[in-house]
């Protein structure tokens, strides 16, 4: 099983092409999955019933459902209605790719939703009184307070997330969607070279998926400013040479055991 | 109350709070005058923080009434705010604002609570870091600093709203015995300045040098009420009298 340097060059345009799907998804992903879960996360923490149950069974529900089949339920499920075939919204429902992203974030927003409650919940309270006694009004503590620091405690559990469901767009193929996936397996069928097309795919994946990281640790670095000068100043010289290999090991071996695509 | 004798900085009358069924206030009745030191000491669990939590509404009362500076202390939230702007408060905790440098720390509420603008604000808040001898680690993180020193940021903190009452909730409890002395100095400082303050503190050495006057509380009661001198020398309760003999041994 030779790795042929020649059909990984001539498909690399194609590849590139299927790339480009990749991340645009993954993008309108993100964007979407983050409307729609910051509502959600409001009404999920609201001390009144009627938001929180109905928020409770949407992170239930999406969650508890593989992105795979909220797709083929969105593509091909709504179209099964009359008022979706006849409705105004029928040419994001007949869009293959519209399709994928609507159930790509469905899902996503499901596990944002606790990531951005367990950040929230996770601020002590001790700040938010502390704040509330300096009489800064309780929206200005959220805005000032509460929030930075809720965005500081989940980025790592929103860094796993992110990344775990950016290879997990590899699924899309499914509704006919020409991601880098799917155009990897056009090029096995159309060359029966199995290793060539799917090596290719893998490197531009690792690239993405390495960007992505690098993206987050410039975020880290510069929103838990704060807690870097203080280990800073804790910090053994030995253990200050290998902290950054370890950091580097950690953020590569990041687990996403979670995720149930 | 005569109608001549001026405002008193804060008073409680009859006041209740209850924990659910646990009443953890009983009939609180409390006068602080300007400029008054008043000391609160008494075992865990007497009530301590929660009468001065409800002085800033930090905690609801069920029934009573406070008045701070002539200010009601009720539900309405102009109020609140009011109150909050009269009194500043000290925690055990410190509870810093972790994301900000010590300087953002002392800037967030005049710029948020009072519209104020960065520059002033800045310049507001470095004269009270100066004032608690911490001016030259302005533009720190609180994790850099030490236990004493970010209690000082803390005093600071509240300072910057130039509030006229101070509670302090046993504001050296959590610092290593070196550091005590530092943020007692600080709060000497501002005793010394005319600032009315409420301390809950178990310092003896320090309610006997500014106390005004020293309030032994226990289950939710104020037993006794005595100048510091009398407090320590005479206590006329059981109760005060075997609190005194354990924390002096
Ligand atoms: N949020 C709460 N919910 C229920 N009970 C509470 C709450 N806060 C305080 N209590 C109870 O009220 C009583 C008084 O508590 P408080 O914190 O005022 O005591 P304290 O005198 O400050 O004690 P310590 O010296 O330990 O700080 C305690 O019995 C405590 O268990
Ligand atoms: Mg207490």
């Amino acid at each position: 099983m030779p790795f042929d340097p020649s059909l990984a060059w001539d498909s690399l345009p194609r590849m590139l092409f299927g790339l480009a799907n990749t991340v645009g998804i993954t993008a309108l992903t993100l964007v979407l999955g983050l409307a729609m879960a910051i509502p959600v996360t409001l009404a999920r923490m609201s001390p009144r019933r009627i938001f929180r149950l109905p928020a409770a069974w949407f992170v239930m529900f999406f969650r508890g459902t593989p992105a795979l089949i909220l797709m083929y339920l969105v593509y091909y499920g709504l179209a099964q209605l009359p008022s979706i075939h006849d409705g105004p919204l029928w040419p994001i429902f007949a869009n293959a790719f519209a399709c994928a992203v609507i159930g790509l974030a469905l899902n996503h927003a499901s596990y944002l939703v606790e990531i951005l409650r367990g950040g929230l919940e996770a601020v002590p309270a001790g700040l938010v009184e502390a704040s509330a006694a300096l009489g800064i009004s309780p929206r200005q503590t959220y805005q000032w307070v509460r929030l930075p620091l809720a965005m500081r405690y989940a980025l790592k559990a929103y860094q796993n997330e992110v990344i775990g469901f950016t290879k997990g767009t590899a699924v899309v193929g499914v509704i006919t969607v020409v991601d880098l996936t799917a155009t990897a397996n056009e090029v096995f069928e159309r060359t029966y070279d199995p290793v060539t097309p799917m090596l290719t795919a893998a490197v531009l994946y690792w690239c993405l998926i390495n960007l992505m990281r690098i993206g987050f640790e410039f975020a880290d670095r510069r929103l838990n400013r704060h807690l870097a000068a203080e280990e800073q100043r804790r910090r053994k010289p030995v253990a200050a040479s290998l902290q950054p290999a370890l950091a580097r090991w950690t953020g590569l071996a990041a687990p996403n055991t979670e995720r149930a695509l | 109350m005569s109608g001549t004798a001026p405002l008193p900085a804060i008073m409680i009358a009859g006041l209740d709070k209850f924990y659910g069924g646990f009443h953890a206030l009983k009939h609180i009745d409390l006068e602080v005058r300007r400029g008054e030191k008043i000391v609160v000491c008494g075992p865990s669990g007497s009530g301590k923080s929660t009468l001065i939590r409800c002085i800033n509404r930090l905690e609801p009362h069920d029934s009573g009434r406070i008045v701070v500076n002539g200010i009601d202390v009720n539900d309405a939230s102009s109020n609140i705010q009011d109150v909050r702007r009269e009194v500043g408060m000290v925690f055990q905790s410190f509870n810093l604002f972790p994301h900000l440098t010590i300087l953002e720390n002392c800037m967030l509420a005049p710029r948020l609570a009072l519209g104020m603008k960065k520059a002033e604000a800045e310049r507001l808040a470095q004269r009270f870091l100066d004032r608690v001898h911490i001016g030259e680690q302005a533009a720190k993180f609180p994790a850099q600093l030490s236990g004493g020193q970010q209690q000082r940021v803390a005093i600071a903190r509240a300072l910057c709203m130039e509030p006229r009452i101070m509670l302090f909730d046993e504001p050296t409890s959590s610092l290593d015995p070196e550091m005590i002395k530092e943020v007692l100095e600080v709060m000497e400082e501002l005793a010394d300045d005319g600032m009315t303050m409420i301390c809950v503190t178990h310092e003896m050495g320090f309610a006997r040098r500014v106390a005004s006057r020293c309030v032994f509380m226990d289950q939710g009661e104020i037993v006794e009420i005595a100048e510091a001198a009398a407090f320590f020398e005479a206590p006329r309760s059981d109760r005060l009298r075997a609190f005194l003999s354990q924390i002096l041994h």
